[in-house]
């Protein structure tokens, strides 16, 4: 017999133990082509060349991927050759020579790597059609015109991945030299002795990731600590010390808990928690290492997401923020005014849901009283009636009232920033109309406008009557202010209005700013997406295979306590429970780490991410659980067969 | 006496078509309440394979088995859990230790199943540990242990919660004669103080001759039986030989 066809005859007879390490690349190669194939597409291509902020969005994402794919092959082979070490030490026992188990595990390593390189290859292309359509029906983004297949993506993958298969296969082969022969056969003991627990590493395990929490959610131009380290190293310090945290974490304050817990003999003296806590206490140094680096990945996964989504999500309000009406624009020519109510009754897509012309005046305006530095001394506002406003509020759905008297005003400011923008409230200023000044004093502000921001800018309103004797002494200018059904599909109408108006019109749409934005936000979102299902497919993985090599070797374990009289029930309860511990600890690591990295990211944005990262949280835990009940279903059978 | 096992016309059959291997033919047996009883036979002869239709972990092929006036033949998974927990005891040959827990675990593991409450446990735990003299290895692991004292956690754990009938395959296998006629003194104890019933599988005289009774079998049928009534144990051992010597087959 042959090395070689003793090699086969193991990956045959292993394949079992093989089948976590095969399925692991298989996917791997899969994901990897996906990326390759939308970095090759001709469409994808051109817009990332157009955009800058795009294309180093694409090659983070590749770098990050890499990385990814990387510590996944790294760890599942060295999941892998850590359960065929008692094998390869028993080899050496019989006097086989180093050099041919050596070769012999290159062979092995070898085909196997071959061989899942083919069928990726072969499932590739089907994969990241399926992959990519999902992603794109789901963001309905159709940026990706077409998705086509391009050989140098197939190319570049089997390039990458042959050098990986070479590189593990010799991994393989200094295997055997690594280490002495009682360590291989000890290898199934590794980890599976009873850790000891401190007090004190478990505190410093609190206190690191508290470091961590505590300078991520410090205000970055107020805080010493982040002058005294630098914008550069700060995040690297809180990475290094949450990651750190979390890894004592997981493997010393898990196991005093768990001892802790043991001392309650009430409890842990009851059916079969006995046996479910001393299961995990026997294998959680082992999982440490594991639990972290799903903690970590999630946290990344989720704040990539929930930023990327976060940008989708906020377009839609920003957008209205700054457009609350479909169009509008200034009335400079009748003629022109009348073609444009035409072009919106002879659409058929739209319908029209209110049509006004409000009457403004364009005044300016002294505003050193504001005292704010980013203003000069004069600005130009629109001026509104309160009548007017009053009506525009209503048609918006906005449930707020002014009544002004006399010289009152308010304020209407959508682009309004606490502690940049001016202290309205209070205080007066002087409008500029023909040679006399009016003094206006600022009742109220309201942070949105009822007019679109390209047209109006900042507008103030006044009472009644203070319009009435204004508009005498100014000209008044009439805006169209028209809303629509579908606003967010108006490119055609939008068009076409656009070319019929002359620049002084002014002309503001909800669809331009709308499209703009869902262009630049829907690729990254794509991408997010992409990263974010690959590595939650990644640490649900992880957990799954963990788990069920666990209850492979748990399974003796089970079968002494069938014997001893523990019902099938109470084993489900106690796998259950296991199993929970195994799949929550992360999870719930992994959201409170992306938790605070996302505040801290809310503060620095100024707007609010809870709605958008709640749903991507949600989401993201649903797959957990369908991950974790497949995964106690499929222990179950292990331990029961 | 009441009886407490009667097993009749109990085969077991192995391997698929064309492959059968008929491991036990057609036992019959009656163990009264208080008995303790020996199984002897060579290599093979399907002693382990009867103790384990008896302990209900495995399934004869026909016959049928009361245990406590409750046929084990027509019993579902989840009353066979019950029954074992609550009516059987065993020690195994290879110990059946889980290594997740410390001895002390391991021999309440019965108790807490049971949902006995903890301070009763803890005094059970005692009892049982300075009968079998293992209280200084109580916190230690199954891996830390010795051969000796594994079997007697094994058989701690077996007897803690008063079983109805103790089930032993080999327990003196791995035992040097020191601790081998320690735990066949507590188990000869157990049966006479607390009139215990206990079924021990052995290939060794010695250690049969602790019993009341000995039943012997050959490829799968019963062989012979003897009794101790009054003789010696000496006496008795001298017999298990004799029968052993016409048995033929290794011993
Ligand atoms: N699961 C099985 N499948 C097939 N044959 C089996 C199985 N279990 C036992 N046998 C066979 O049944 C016969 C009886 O086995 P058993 O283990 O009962 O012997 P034993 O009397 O306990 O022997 P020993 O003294 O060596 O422990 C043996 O020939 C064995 O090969
Ligand atoms: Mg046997």
């Amino acid at each position: 017999m042959t090395l070689f066809s003793i090699a086969r005859k193991n990956i045959r007879q292993n394949f079992t133990n093989y089948f976590l390490y095969f399925t692991s690349m298989i996917f791997n190669i899969v994901i990897y082509f996906t990326f390759v194939t939308l970095k090759y597409n001709e469409t994808f291509q051109a817009t990332s060349d157009a955009s800058p902020k795009i294309s180093s969005a694409f090659s983070g994402a590749a770098v990050v991927l890499m990385v990814f794919v990387a510590i996944f092959i790294w760890y599942s082979n060295s999941f892998f050759t850590r359960k065929r070490k008692k094998e390869v030490g028993l080899y050496s026992l019989l006097g086989v020579r180093k050099k041919q188990i050596g070769r012999m595990l290159f062979y092995e390593n070898f085909i196997m790597g071959i061989l899942a390189l083919i069928i990726g290859i072969l499932l590739g292309p089907v994969l990241s059609k399926f992959f990519v359509s999902i992603l794109m029906g789901v963001m309905g983004f159709e940026a990706i015109g077409d998705f086509s297949i391009s050989l140098a993506a197939i190319v570049n993958t089997i390039m990458v991945f042959s050098l990986i298969t070479i590189i593990t296969s010799f991994q393989g082969y200094r295997l055997i030299y690594r280490f002495k022969l009682i360590e291989l056969f000890q290898a199934d003991k590794e980890g599976e002795q009873e850790p000891k627990s401190s007090f004190i590493m478990a505190l410093l395990s609190v206190i690191l990731v508290g470091i961590g929490y505590w300078l991520a959610l410090q205000n970055l131009m107020e805080s010493n600590a982040w002058k005294e380290m630098g914008l550069m190293v700060t995040p690297l310090v809180i990475l290094a010390t949450v990651i750190l945290g979390t890894y004592f974490l997981f493997s010393t304050l898990t196991v005093y808990l768990l001892k802790m817990s043991r001392k309650n003999k009430r409890s842990y003296w009851k059916g079969i928690n006995l046996i479910g806590t001393s299961q995990l206490l026997y294998r959680i140094k082992g999982n440490a290492r594991t639990l972290t680096i799903i903690a970590v990945l999630s946290a990344t996964t989720l704040t990539a997401v929930g930023t990327a989504y976060s940008l989708y999500y906020n377009n839609r309000s920003n957008v209205e923020l700054a457009n609350p009406i479909s169009m509008m624009f200034i009335n400079k020519d009748k003629n022109v005014t009348n073609q444009v109510r035409d072009i919106f009754s002879n659409n058929k897509n739209h319908d029209v849901i209110y049509h006004k012309s409000i009457p403004t005046l364009q005044i300016n305006a002294d505003v050193t009283t504001l005292k704010n530095n980013l203003f000069s001394n004069e600005m130009m506002y629109t001026v509104i009636s309160v009548n007017d406003f009053n009506t525009l509020a209503k048609v918006q759905k906005r449930i707020d009232k002014l009544s002004l008297m006399g010289n009152e005003a308010a304020a209407l400011d959508a682009g309004y920033y606490e502690g940049m923008s001016p202290n309205y409230i209070g205080s007066t200023i002087s409008l500029k109309v023909n040679d006399r000044v009016e003094n206006i004093t600022f009742k109220s502000l309201k942070k949105y406008n009822v007019l679109n921001y390209y047209t109006a800018s900042t507008t103030l309103v006044v009472s009644d009557q203070l319009f009435t004797q204004l508009g005498k002494e100014t000209n008044s200018v009439k805006m169209e202010v028209y809303e629509i059904t579908n606003e967010d599909e108006a490119k055609q109408l939008t068009k076409d209005i656009q070319l019929i108006l002359p620049d002084e019109a002014r002309f503001s749409s909800f669809y331009a700013d709308y499209s703009a934005g869902m262009e630049s936000s829907g690729l990254m979102i794509f991408m997010g997406g992409f990263l974010g299902l690959v590595f939650l497919a990644a640490t649900g993985s992880i957990i799954y295979f963990k788990q069920l090599t666990e209850a492979n070797s748990d399974k003796g374990r089970y079968e002494i306590l069938h014997k001893i009289g523990v019902n099938k029930k109470e084993v489900k309860r106690s796998i259950a429970k296991q199993v929970l511990f195994v799949f929550a600890l992360p999870l719930i690591a992994g959201i409170a780490h992306c938790s605070v990295a996302l505040t801290a990211l809310s503060r620095l944005m100024q707007t609010s991410l809870v709605i958008p990262v709640v749903i991507c949280m949600g989401v993201y835990t649903c797959i957990y659980i369908v991950y974790y009940f497949l995964t106690v279903n499929a222990y179950y059978k292990i331990v029961t067969k | 006496m009441q009886t407490i096992l009667r097993a009749k016309n109990v085969q077991k059959v192995f391997g698929t078509k064309g492959n059968l291997y008929k491991a036990l033919e057609d036992i019959d047996l009656e163990i009264k309440e208080g008995e303790f009883i020996g199984i002897m036979g060579p290599s093979g002869a399907g002693k382990s394979t009867l103790l384990n239709i008896l302990s209900t972990i495995d399934t004869p092929s026909s016959g049928e088995i009361m245990i406590a006036n409750q046929n084990i033949v027509r019993m579902n998974e989840e009353q066979l859990s019950d029954f074992r927990r609550n009516k059987l005891g065993f020690i195994f040959q290879d110990y059946n230790l889980l290594d997740t827990l410390t001895v002390k675990e391991n021999i309440l593991l019965p108790l807490a199943l049971s949902k006995v409450p903890a301070n009763e446990i803890e005094k059970r735990v005692n009892e049982i540990a300075d009968t079998f003299g293992i209280r200084e290895i109580l916190d230690k692991y199954p891996y830390h242990i010795s051969g000796g004292q594994k079997q007697r956690t094994a058989a701690s754990r077996a007897i803690v919660a008063n079983p109805s009938l103790i089930l032993a395959d080999e327990p003196t296998g791995a035992l040097d004669s020191k601790s081998a006629t320690s735990l066949l003194e507590s188990l000869n104890a157990l049966n006479e103080q607390n009139q215990s019933t206990i079924m021990m599988v052995t290939h060794d005289a010695y250690a049969a001759s602790f019993c009341k009774r000995v039943l012997f079998i050959k490829d799968g049928r019963t062989y012979t039986e003897i009794h101790k009534n009054h003789q010696s144990r000496q006496e008795f051992f001298q017999k298990i030989l004799d029968v052993l010597a016409s048995l033929g087959g290794g011993h």
